[in-house]
């Protein structure tokens, strides 16, 4: 286990950041901040007992009575409290905040002052540069959390939280900054320095994505509501929302804390991403590939595993029945395929082969020295076997829900068809991609999943000008164009109309196409010569 | 001792290192030449570690980098043609994060800093901030970076340009010093005058492949057929001079004027001896008399095919 406070990286940072007179002055401008909120605080508590006082002047009844007496007694309590919520909202904006956006310049930032290349050729291993970066970057708003602490702890106290209450606080905000600083760490290092814009609105749109999660507690999956700080807010700073109330984070079925669901949530995703910082901060740019085709698939299991894990079929049950996300396991499965082509399209992404180690592997194939499921080979038959873990486990997960869903053999036919045309248009779109590596695009990714929308919005085009002729022709040109037609509710088990299969052989012969425009390229002969 | 076994990059569909082959004994200093882009930066990068070959091994010491890059960086001391740093860090806690981020021991530190910041003349500035130096000093504080951890091997990319003759002559001298402590020292350049009477032996790479290399003295050999003999003479012995060269079959395109001349030499170094023993013997009174060395410049141009990538 690398050594937190001697990481040089660690050290580099505190010894930048926290010179002894930045360091006072911050915890000058902490101390006096919560003195001023305290006082704030203080004066609205006043200002409603004073309200009181008046109304019990002014009228003198029994109720105004009451009221300026509860008041009275509570008066410090609740301005320890509001103290409290308001000490711990702000921490918790600044903390996660600062934590992603530092993080998302740490490695951008290095490659655009030139010192990468530096620190790379040094014997830090990569788990020590990540300790560093993830501990460091953000190192001054950790160092004036730590000043406001021990107030707050105080504040907590006295406005009448448990202390637990007061701790899991911490835990929960410190699990979920550790989480977004290592997402911040992982886009900066797929960002070169002159995208480094890019990255921060990559930065921005993952913030608003976890804070956004926030919003899955009234659907089939509360439990993704455990790595939004909003949650955090709401339940440990004993606000409870009437919605918080009725919602709990359910593990297979089983209610538990939201403090143990936001650990293992931004606990497992931090690791995976961890895995994939480890494995590539060293590397060159080009040579970044986030998951080896194993690791990969392991990924696209875990996916799949949170999706039965986390479903909660019993939340769905309105007072009219099942409504909702899953009212049937039918329903489970089409949710569980449509995750699955997102899955897959991000497995793909991740494992797409860099140029020159495609080439080489071409070659060694041509000379039969090198397998088909190669690690450096095209990524379509590690697809293949991450639908598959994905099927296993959706017969797994449905089985394991039949309980509280009933499950019948025609929804397992019908999923294990809509699996496989969705494996079918992602494989089209990830060799697409990985055709568009072998060109000389700048950025190839990011433009290719560009060209991939624009071809799905022409598709949409196309299939709403057919429509005109008739509701047939776009459905024809929907189910040849994309794979939108899976997901028709109008589908009864496994009687998809013909033009699903024509469709699917279309794109069959496209990945043929894209294979071969693949091959053609990497057979291309050499010219001699670096690039400077 | 650095080791590169059928090194080959390739970037697209350009060949940037062709089946590259070179062993660099320890204690040598290794002056790769060659124009821009000729793949001397993705040799250098491939050697320490910041790039992946497509095919082949780069060793050093016996350690191959791309297996074990973290024990390999111990004895690599990599300097590039820019010498970024943190510019919010102070002299000695630069020196110090890498000394920690090399895995020196820590009771060897502290001296250690001190020693490297006097190599460098950095003395009255070890606790200013970085932000605040001069461009030359920056420099010498990346070129103390990059010997902090007492490097068996050197990779330096093109260290000289942008360094002021000043600068230029205190990292050569640094340099000879590092090769005399038994440093193997690969630097490339294509300032050729930069690696003259410095360098033991040379590498001259174009379009990704090394076209030859060798001692100095190997590589003269094989770049010249003939040695350029240079002599003078006083007196007036013109006519002798003459006729004792026109009798060794060995000697070509003789060009005497009064005093001086030279000739063209076919034989090994030490045959000239009994060339000049007989101009002796005839009288002759010899001032001078010796092989005109070519230079670095000389040989590569000589050597060179001057294909334009």
């Amino acid at each position: 286990m690398p050594r937190i406070w001697t990481n040089p990286e660690f050290l580099r940072h505190r010894r930048a950041e926290l010179r002894s007179v930045r360091a006072i002055t911050v915890a000058a401008v902490i101390v006096v901040m919560c003195l001023l909120l305290g006082l704030a605080c203080w004066s609205y508590e006043q200002s409603l007992l004073e309200n009181a006082r008046l109304g019990l002047q002014n009228y003198g009844t029994q109720a105004w009575q009451q009221r300026f007496d509860d008041l009275q007694r509570e008066s410090a309590t609740k301005t320890w409290l509001l103290f409290y919520r308001w000490l711990v909202g702000l921490q918790g904006v600044a903390l996660t905040f600062w934590a992603l956006f530092s993080c998302a310049q740490s490695v951008s930032g290095e490659r655009d002052r030139k010192t990468w290349d530096f620190q790379r050729t040094t014997r830090l291993t990569p788990a020590e540069i990540l300790i560093g970066k993830l501990l460091g970057e953000p190192v001054l708003i950790y160092f004036a959390v730590l000043c406001a602490a021990p107030i707050t702890f105080i504040a907590g106290l006295a406005g009448g939280l448990p202390f637990s209450a007061v701790i899991s606080m911490f835990v929960f905000l410190a699990v979920t900054s550790l989480f977004l600083g290592l997402g911040g760490m992982w886009l900066s290092t797929l960002l070169e320095s002159r995208t480094r814009g890019v990255g921060l609105i990559g930065a921005l749109a993952l913030y608003l994505l976890t804070i956004g999660t926030f919003g899955m507690r009234t659907s089939g999956l509360p439990g993704l509501a455990a790595m939004s700080p909003l949650t955090g807010i709401f339940v440990f700073l004993g606000l409870d929302p009437s919605s918080m109330h009725k919602v709990t984070p359910l593990l297979f079925g089983h209610a538990v804390p939201w403090l143990l669901m936001n650990v293992l949530l931004c606990g497992s995703f931090s690791a995976w991403l961890a895995l994939m910082l480890i494995r590539n901060l060293k590397r060159d740019y080009p040579e970044i590939r986030p998951l080896s085709r194993w690791q990969a698939i392991g990924c696209a299991a875990f996916l799949n595993f949170l999706i039965y894990a986390l479903l909660s079929p019993i939340n769905s049950l309105g007072p009219a029945g099942r409504v909702g996300w899953f009212r049937d396991a039918e329903s489970v499965a089409l949710f569980a395929v449509a995750m699955n082509g997102l899955i897959l399209f991000l497995m793909g992404l991740a494992t797409l082969t860099p140029q020159e180690r495609l080439k080489v592997w071409q070659r060694r194939r041509a000379t039969g020295t090198s397998a088909v499921f190669a690690d450096d080979g095209l990524p379509w038959p590690w697809l293949g076997i991450s639908a598959v873990v994905a099927y296993a486990l959706m017969i797994w997960g449905l089985l394991a829900w039949d309980h509280a869903l009933p499950l019948d053999l025609t929804t397992l036919q019908s999923a294990a068809i809509r699996l496989v045309i969705v494996l079918v248009f992602v494989t089209r779109d990830v060799l697409f991609l990985q055709w568009c590596m072998l060109t000389r695009l700048r950025q190839p990714v990011v433009k290719g999943v560009l060209f991939l929308g624009l071809y799905y919005s022409a598709a949409a085009v196309l299939t709403g000008l057919a429509s005109v002729s008739s509701e047939d022709a776009s459905r024809w040109m929907l189910a040849l164009l994309t794979p939108a037609q899976v997901f028709d509710p109008k589908v009864q088990g496994t009687a998809f109309p013909p033009a699903t299969y024509v469709g699917l052989l279309f794109q069959m012969g496209m990945i043929g196409v894209m294979r071969n425009a693949i091959t053609s390229r990497l057979q291309r002969p050499m010219q001699a010569g670096a690039a400077a | 001792m650095i080791e590169l076994v059928h090194l080959r990059k390739e970037y697209d569909n350009v060949l940037a290192v062709d089946d590259l082959t070179l062993t660099i004994p320890q204690g040598e200093i290794f002056g790769l030449i060659g124009p821009n882009g000729a793949g001397k930066t993705t040799t250098i990068r491939m050697a320490c570690g910041l790039l992946a070959p497509t095919l082949g091994r780069a060793l050093i010491s016996g350690v191959d980098v791309a297996q074990a890059p973290e024990r390999a960086q111990q004895y690599i001391g990599y300097l590039s043609d820019f010498f970024a740093v943190y510019e919010d860090l102070k002299v000695w806690e630069y020196l110090d994060f890498f000394a920690h981020a090399y895995k020196m021991p820590e009771d060897e530190i502290p001296a250690r800093i001190t020693e490297v910041i006097a190599q460098v003349n950095l003395e009255v500035k070890r606790d200013a901030m970085i932000g605040g130096l001069s461009r030359g000093m920056k420099q010498r504080l990346g070129i103390a970076r990059a010997i902090i951890h007492r490097p068996r091997v050197m990779l330096l990319d093109e260290p000289a340009s942008g360094l002021d003759p000043k600068a230029r002559l205190e990292l050569r001298n640094l340099l000879r010093s590092l090769r005399d402590q038994g440093a193997t020292i690969l630097i490339s350049s294509h300032i050729l005058t930069e690696l003259e009477g410095f360098c033991t032996s040379i590498g001259i790479m174009e379009k990704g492949r090394m076209v030859r290399s060798g001692s100095i003295e190997e590589v003269t050999a094989a770049a010249a057929s003939t040695r350029l003999v240079r002599l003078t003479w006083s007196g007036d012995s013109l006519g002798a001079v003459e006729e004792n060269l026109k009798k060794d079959a060995r000697v070509s395109g003789v060009n005497l004027t009064a005093r001086a001349g030279s000739f063209g030499f076919s034989g090994a170094e030490e045959d000239l001896a009994p060339v000049l023993a007989a101009l002796v013997q005839a009288n002759v009174q010899v001032t001078s008399f010796g092989e005109v060395k070519q230079t670095v410049e000389e040989l590569y141009m000589k050597l060179s095919t001057h294909e334009v990538m």
